[in-house]
């Protein structure tokens, strides 16, 4: 209540002086702070027009950029990340932070808060790691478990609860996921094991670590369950690996092989020997042998073929009459028969 | 009957599960009219009552089968032929295209021969990769209509001339082995199709390729019977038909095969030319001139004329000899980038200019193209926008061996010179 009146003075104190022809001095001020006054009003912090590191203002550098490292949300302007960071990492230079950054983590901020900044960032990075769908669960209830605790997980990081504990299960969580999906547990392994030894490049030593510590193993394998995931789901089913694409066929399935008769590489007949080395006729691979494959085929392709079966089962309606679409869907299941070309 | 289950002679084995032997035979006889809707007793069958006011037993047969269908739009209109959408009768869903060849002045008595190799060789193929025939009947004035597949989407030209789509290698290599199995089949039954280019590989609802226009199609030739030269559109001709070779095999559409991968690749047409001459001397350019050390036995082919006979006077005298080089490998790879090395090397296995060395469709399917990576789009994924229905009526209507985009052309007829009395 005492500052209403004191600011509706300043106020009016203002518009005496506006009123009374002051000198030029205080009318350029005056349109100066005209200038200012939007800008001040859409950024509704002041202080986020100076930098805190040079304390440098936008009032006398309109081109100030500020950036924002994630490590620690400190803001400073451009010119500042350039200066302290462009010879590799440094400390923060913000009092009381002494986190180290690097040049390259530095971004422009989305958000006005960098409260809420920070929050988007964690939530990326835990649904980043946290892609289970409903489909994967069991029940819906185990879903919304699963999801519930997604966001404590969240909560956790923003609020800094348990960060260490919390960050720790969810690389192993991460880890897990991409094993199981590149379905390479043998290479997991070695890599879950204590090492207790400096791995050495030898590969000798390599080679004898997993025996050697085979004793351990055990335990590690026992446990691995549930903590080496880093978190347990109640309902989550196991990942099926999709079924594996058998090799591309470029016959498609289709073979065309004579039944009925053999057909020998060379006839000893006159006219056959004629035209196998008839040159007009090697020239274009027109081949003796097609033509005998052809008669061939022509003479016995009818073996098998029983017309009267065939006129009876006339008078069941044939479903194959397809077209189009349907026609080419059901064509390599069912509608390729041709027993009848010849 | 007892031998039902002996497996039928040369036939091919589809893969998927196999519909019993009498439900295969089910469909022996009742080849083109497979729906055929049989009157529950064997009525009509006994012949010529003249019932069915005064009809004879064929044109009962006839009225039968053009009763089934439905005419619909008109898709396009040629000189040769009109093609209709349409649809089954008792099935409004099941489409079809109906090409209803017009009278032709030339052939009085009888069906244009076109119609008659379309007829034939399309009731004797059934593949994914061929159009189907589903039926064939005539109409009053004498006019043959064949009800084909219906192919909503147009056809692999409609399909590299549309800019505002994109696609890789894969999906290349998807439809080359459509084709090469198409190819391979047609062969496999001793039919050569021989007029193989982009208009003529249409696309079905889900993407299969399917080889079309059969117009010009002939079986293999028997032993010492010559077959004419002016086949193929002068694009995908290969070298042998320019020198004037009358026999020749299967080869002869895998040039072509390998002129429509280039121009898959390319998105333009690989060897344009106005004349059998320029398209002859641009093959040449490309691939060098023929010898008899590159090809044995050219030199036995009518119009063959070897470099240093006419051309090549002036250049005798400095050692030098008028005959082109072939272009090097780096140009292939600059020109085909998207092929990739294994694709590039199937691709000049199918444009070598000797026919014997060239692959045959059985070689080509074995090549190690198909199977190295990338794996072939699946048909689901493949881009489909080949220009749509009114494309696939222009080519529908076209007679073999016209080029699309000029019918004007002088040299445009020449194709259709057929030599019918070596058929």
């Amino acid at each position: 209540m005492s500052k209403q009146p004191t600011r509706a003075n300043g106020a009016s104190t203002k518009r005496l002086a506006e009123d009374g022809g002051a000198s030029t001095l205080s009318k350029t001020l005056h349109s100066l702070s005209l200038q200012q006054g939007p800008r001040a009003r859409s950024l509704a912090d002041p202080s986020s027009d100076i930098c805190p590191v040079c304390k440098s203002s936008r009032y006398l550098n309109p081109n100030m950029k500020f950036r924002v490292n994630p490590e620690c949300y400190h803001k400073m302007c451009e010119s500042c990340v350039d200066r302290i960071f462009s010879h590799g990492p440094a400390p923060c230079p913000i009092a009381g932070c002494a986190r180290t950054l690097r040049r390259n983590k530095f971004r422009e901020q989305t958000f006005e808060d960098l409260k809420i900044e920070r929050e988007v960032d964690i939530r990326k990075r835990v649904m980043s790691a946290m892609t289970k769908q409903e489909a994967d669960f069991e029940t819906l209830r185990d879903y919304n478990d699963y999801l519930e605790q997604v966001e404590e997980i969240t909560w956790n990081l923003i609020l800094k609860v348990d960060v260490e504990l919390t960050e720790s299960r969810l690389r192993r969580w991460e880890e897990h996921q991409k094993a199981e999906l590149n379905l390479a547990p043998s290479r997991r392994e070695p890599e879950s094991l204590p090492t207790d030894h400096p791995t050495l490049k030898k590969g000798v030593v390599q080679r004898k670590a997993p025996s050697a510590s085979s004793g351990s193993m055990l335990d590690t394998s026992a446990n691995k369950d549930d903590k080496d995931t880093g978190f347990t789901f109640r309902g989550l089913k196991k990942r099926v690996a999709p079924p594996k694409e058998a090799p591309f066929d470029p016959f498609d399935g289709w073979e065309i092989t004579p039944q009925y008769f053999v057909q020998q590489d060379d006839y000893e007949v006159d006219w056959y020997q004629t035209f196998k080395k008839d040159p007009a006729h090697l020239v274009a691979m027109w081949d003796v042998r097609d033509y005998a494959s052809r008669t061939l085929r022509e003479a016995f392709g009818g073996f098998g073929i029983f017309i009267e079966d065939e006129i009876n089962a006339r008078a069941i309606p044939s479903m194959n009459a397809g077209i189009g679409t349907e026609q080419a869907a059901v064509a390599a299941v069912m509608d390729v028969n041709m027993e009848d070309v010849f | 009957m007892a031998s039902t289950s002996v497996v039928l002679s040369p036939r091919p084995n589809p893969p998927g599960a196999r519909p019993g032997p009498t439900a295969n035979k089910a469909r022996g006889l009742a080849l083109l009219n497979n729906n055929h809707k049989v009157v529950g007793s064997p009525a009509p069958m006994p012949a010529s009552t003249p019932g069915h006011g005064g009809l004879d037993l064929a044109e009962q047969m006839n009225d039968e089968v053009r009763q089934q269908f439905v005419s619909g739009a008109k898709l396009g209109e040629g000189t040769y032929a009109i093609v209709t959408a349409g649809h089954y009768r008792h099935d409004p869903s099941k489409l079809v295209a109906i090409k209803k060849i017009k009278f032709n002045a030339e052939f009085k008595d009888g069906i244009a021969p076109d119609a008659i190799r379309e007829i034939k060789f399309l009731s004797e193929l059934s593949h994914p990769n061929i159009i189907k025939l589903h039926a064939v009947f005539s109409t009053k004035e004498q006019n043959l209509s064949l009800v084909l597949e219906h192919l909503p989407l147009g056809d692999l030209d409609g399909l590299w001339r549309n800019k505002s789509i994109t696609y890789g290698g894969a999906d290349i290599k998807a439809w080359a082995n459509m084709m090469c199995q198409g190819i391979w089949f047609c062969h496999e039954n001793y039919v050569l199709h021989r007029d193989i280019k982009g208009s003529n590989v249409l696309i079905a609802a889900d993407g299969t390729l399917k080889l079309a226009d059969f117009g010009l199609a002939r079986s293999f030739a028997d032993p010492g019977k010559k077959m004419t030269t002016l086949v193929i559109t002068r694009y995908y001709r290969p070298p042998e038909l320019f020198y004037g070779c009358s026999y020749y095999g299967g080869t002869a559409d895998m040039w072509s095969i390998g002129c429509v991968i280039a121009e898959l690749t390319q998105r333009q047409f690989f060897l344009p030319a106005n004349t059998d001459m320029e398209e002859l001397a641009l093959i040449c350019d490309t691939f060098g001139t023929p010898t008899e050390e590159s090809w044995p036995g050219v030199s036995l082919l009518p119009f063959y004329v070897s470099p240093g006979e006419h051309f090549g006077a002036e250049l005798k005298g400095k050692g030098r000899s008028a005959a082109k080089m072939a272009k090097p490998m780096s140009w292939w790879r600059a020109k085909f980038p998207l092929l990739g090395e294994d694709g590039l090397d199937l691709m000049r296995g199918m444009l070598t200019m000797d026919p014997q060395k060239r692959f045959t469709a059985r070689q080509a399917l074995e090549h190690k193209y198909w199977t190295n990576l990338p794996r072939p789009t699946k048909k689901q994924n493949l881009p489909k926008e080949g220009g749509g229905e009114l494309k696939v009526g222009e080519d529908l209507k076209r007679k073999g061996g016209e080029t699309p985009q000029a019918a004007t052309g002088r040299a445009d007829k020449v194709a259709r010179k057929l030599d019918f009395g070596s058929m």
